[in-house]
């Protein structure tokens, strides 16, 4: 009769699946039995009122401008940071000797906190004391800090947050791009391919996994975004950048109504779980493949 | 070589800029800093969240009883400790008083106190903070402390009021604040504009400012979009009238009355006309307005008088003595001089924490009540200190600098006005957390994204939510109101 044998992997992995269940799962669960709730955070006194919550949210205009403002985030998360990353990556995949230094200047402000990045846009840009708003104020140009206009404000905001962004996508490409054999590469120069057909047909189809987890990474971090608008503009002008995060944020924080943040706070996660899934059906697709 | 050389300096500068993001400046260099600690006690910084905590190492024998406070700058971090905690400390010694100063007080006291943990001396940005904290039963009853410091006897009324839930002291406003307006007299002066007594005179002053290129007024809500609110309470009391917005209070009266509709109009038509910092409203900051009032580019400063505090940093040298404090002018609705009562913080006891540490903390609080108190505050951070006692002749000015007498007769005179019943309510003393918010959120009128109707009918809503909650502080009777 043979003994069956101990799996060791179960006992290695559950220090991990400890912590995850305890921070992320219980307080998971939490939330959801939150969001049915009048909660305002402190109090004892606890009342279910069911979908309550969730039926103020969709009769409340700033509830859909901030979903309108974060589907504005992630469509220019997944299109420009991504044009510039790869864009500068394939010019610095020919620079082998100096793209270390590249690499290190472009990722300054990516590693600076964003309350120190926001507060360099702040007073350095936007200011009309101290800015550059203020210079080209003071030359006669007739220009204000796009902070203050309600239309161009979410733009500027993602703005500042994808200057921020650009450079880490630029070295998880040029990382990716340079996993790419150098036969393939050589074989297609020999062939006549020029630059388009040779990052279209050689170097794209190598880095496609990177590509599209580094999607999924940003559709789930746009839904989730909030320092940059909370230290640009707190949500405003007149809720003009308001996004989930920080509207979740106001309701638990100003308004003392945690039940409804915590609804708000599922949709958040809701959105990030349909990138999640995208994600995970198109991998096996590919390992179909 | 020339390359590694490069990548090294722009690591270096990387780092360099990494550490300046996430240190906390105490405004001393750091041989200054380590003898300040040598001598004055130890000051560690959480680099994660800028918490600064001041604690004397000679003293890790006695208890501490803890006073987290909001992260005001380092200058009057030292006065605080050197004024309040080195004094108390030297009083007694068995316990040390140990204050943090934290820049996100408000959600970590919070936080806290939902899980029961939290300082001996609860911070609150207002009563209105403190009502759910009492419903939870968070915070200690303080009437017999009342009692025995004669607390009562010494507060005004509608501040000693406002701290009480169903009649029992739950928390004390230490310094008042209210709205008016800060100007320029360098600026009036060289324009031949006189110091505005009502509100027509003041609009005039402001119309005649944008015509010659300046800012009517300077403000902003950069960084901190509450700044809002100042402004619905100023025209809440100035144009509805105090006896309006108490029945609003009261639940007398619905909030979409006309009186209140006219007070949200007249802010609107501010808003319109460019009178307050125009469209440099969002990217401005209190210190950044009264720099700009500094510097003569707007006759007026409309805000809070506890910008007494920022105001030092500008009005320097020859200058200092350019600013000014009025009371918001007389409007038709409002003719007397009227104050706005606002709260720079209050102090309640945490119910969770033994009884020798409630008592300690009773102690302090009350050190903070004193006259000389918000003399030596005064002194060294004008601005802040406003103790809202009835009797404040025993506060000597003489050895005080221009802001800080200006302050302290702009605290007497709220003194006098409040003791005749001249006030209005600012809505983070007065106004639960949901209609505090929706004042707030008043740019949304002046932004035309909602109806000055559709606004007021939405904060009706959350008010009666609110007020069937009983989460309405308890609201003063002003003058006029039988």
């Amino acid at each position: 009769m043979s003994r069956k044998k101990f799996n060791w992997n179960y006992l290695l992995i559950a220090p991990a699946l400890l912590i995850s269940v305890s921070i992320i799962l219980v307080p998971g669960i939490l939330t959801i039995i939150s969001s049915f709730t009048d909660w305002n955070g402190i109090s004892p006194n606890i009342n279910f009122i069911g979908f309550e919550n969730f039926k103020e949210l969709f009769h409340d205009k700033i509830f859909f401008i901030s979903i309108r403002n974060n589907v504005i985030w992630t469509v220019m998360f997944v299109t420009i940071p991504v044009c510039i990353g790869m864009l500068a990556a394939m010019l610095l995949l020919s620079r082998k000797k100096t793209r270390s230094i590249y690499q290190v200047a472009f990722l300054i402000p990516y590693v600076l906190a964003p309350a120190v990045n926001a507060m360099l846009w702040l007073n350095i840009i936007f200011s009309p004391v101290v800015g550059l708003v203020a210079y080209f104020k003071g030359l006669g140009f007739d220009i204000s800090s796009p902070l203050a206009s309600m239309k161009s404000a979410i733009y500027a905001c993602a703005g500042v947050d994808i200057w921020h962004y650009w450079s880490y996508l630029t070295v998880i490409y040029l990382a990716a791009l340079r996993q790419t054999p150098t036969d393939q590469v050589e074989a297609a120069r020999i062939d006549g391919c020029n630059a388009w057909q040779l990052f279209r047909y050689i170097y794209m189809p190598n880095i496609k996994a990177t590509v599209s987890l580094m999607f999924v990474m940003i559709v789930i971090g746009s839904f989730l975004a909030f320092d940059y608008v909370k230290l640009l503009t707190g949500g405003g002008p007149a809720h003009s950048t308001e996004v989930l995060g920080t509207y979740a944020y106001s309701y638990a924080f100003s308004s003392m109504q945690v039940g409804k943040a915590a609804a708000v706070g599922l949709f958040m996660s809701f959105f990030g779980l349909i990138a999640s899934g995208i994600y995970a059906r198109l991998s096996r697709k590919e390992e179909m493949q | 070589m020339k390359r590694k050389m490069i990548a090294m300096l722009l690591s270096l500068a990387m780092i360099g800029s990494m550490l300046t993001g996430c240190s906390v400046s105490t405004g001393s260099s750091d041989d200054d800093k380590k003898t300040e600690d040598d001598a004055k006690g130890e000051e560690s910084a959480d680099a994660e969240d800028g918490t600064v905590t001041k604690s004397d190492p000679n003293m890790k024998d006695r208890e501490e009883i803890n006073l987290w406070f909001w992260g005001a700058e380092p200058y009057a971090q030292e006065a605080m400790q050197k004024i309040l905690a080195d004094k108390y400390n030297a009083s007694q010694d068995k316990y040390q008083l140990v204050i943090e100063f934290r820049p996100s007080v408000d959600t970590d006291m919070s936080t806290a106190l939902a899980a029961n943990q939290g300082p001996d001396i609860v911070y609150g940005s207002g009563p209105s903070f403190v009502m759910p904290l009492v419903e939870a039963g968070k915070l200690e009853a303080m009437d017999a402390y009342a009692e025995e410091y004669g607390w009562k006897d010494r507060i005004l009324q509608p501040y000693y009021e406002s701290g009480t839930v169903d009649g029992k002291l739950y928390s004390l406003v230490n310094g008042v604040s209210t709205m008016g307006v800060f100007y320029n007299k360098k600026v009036l002066e060289d324009n031949g504009w006189e110091v505005p007594t009502t509100i027509e005179e003041l609009e005039s002053v402001m119309d005649q400012a944008l015509e010659k290129g300046l800012y009517a007024s300077v403000t902003g809500n950069k960084g901190w979009k509450p700044v809002n609110e100042n402004y619905g309470s100023l025209f809440l009391t100035h144009i509805a009238g105090p006896d309006t917005v108490y029945k609003c209070l009261t639940g007398e009266e619905k909030w979409n009355n006309p009186n209140v509709q006219a007070a949200i109009e007249k802010s609107k038509e501010w808003w319109d006309k460019g009178y307050l910092a125009g469209e440099d409203y969002v990217n401005l900051n209190f210190s950044e307005s009264l720099q700009l009032l500094a510097d003569e580019k707007s006759p007026f400063f409309i805000g809070p008088s506890i910008a007494f505090q920022w105001a030092a940093s500008f009005f320097t040298d020859d200058k200092e003595e350019n600013i000014a404090f009025i009371p918001f002018p007389a409007t038709e609705q409002v003719p007397d001089e009227t104050y706005t009562l606002g709260a720079a913080c209050t102090l309640s006891i945490n119910a969770n924490v033994s009884q020798e540490h409630k008592d300690e903390a009773a102690k302090i609080i009350d050190m903070m009540m004193q006259p000389e108190f918000m003399q030596e505050m005064t002194e060294a951070w004008p601005g802040y200190w406003g103790t809202p006692l009835k009797d404040l002749t025993t506060v000597d000015t003489s050895n005080m600098g221009y802001l800080s007498k200006s302050f302290v007769d702009v605290v007497q005179n709220i003194s006098g006005a409040v003791n005749a019943g001249n006030f209005g309510f600012y809505d983070n003393v007065f106004f639960p957390a949901a209609t505090q918010q929706a004042i707030v959120n008043i740019e949304d009128v002046w932004y035309d994204t909602i109806s000055v109707t559709d606004y007021l009918d939405n904060m009706d809503k959350e008010f009666a939510a609110e007020f069937e909650k009983g989460l309405v502080p308890p609201i003063p009777k002003p003058a006029g109101i039988q």
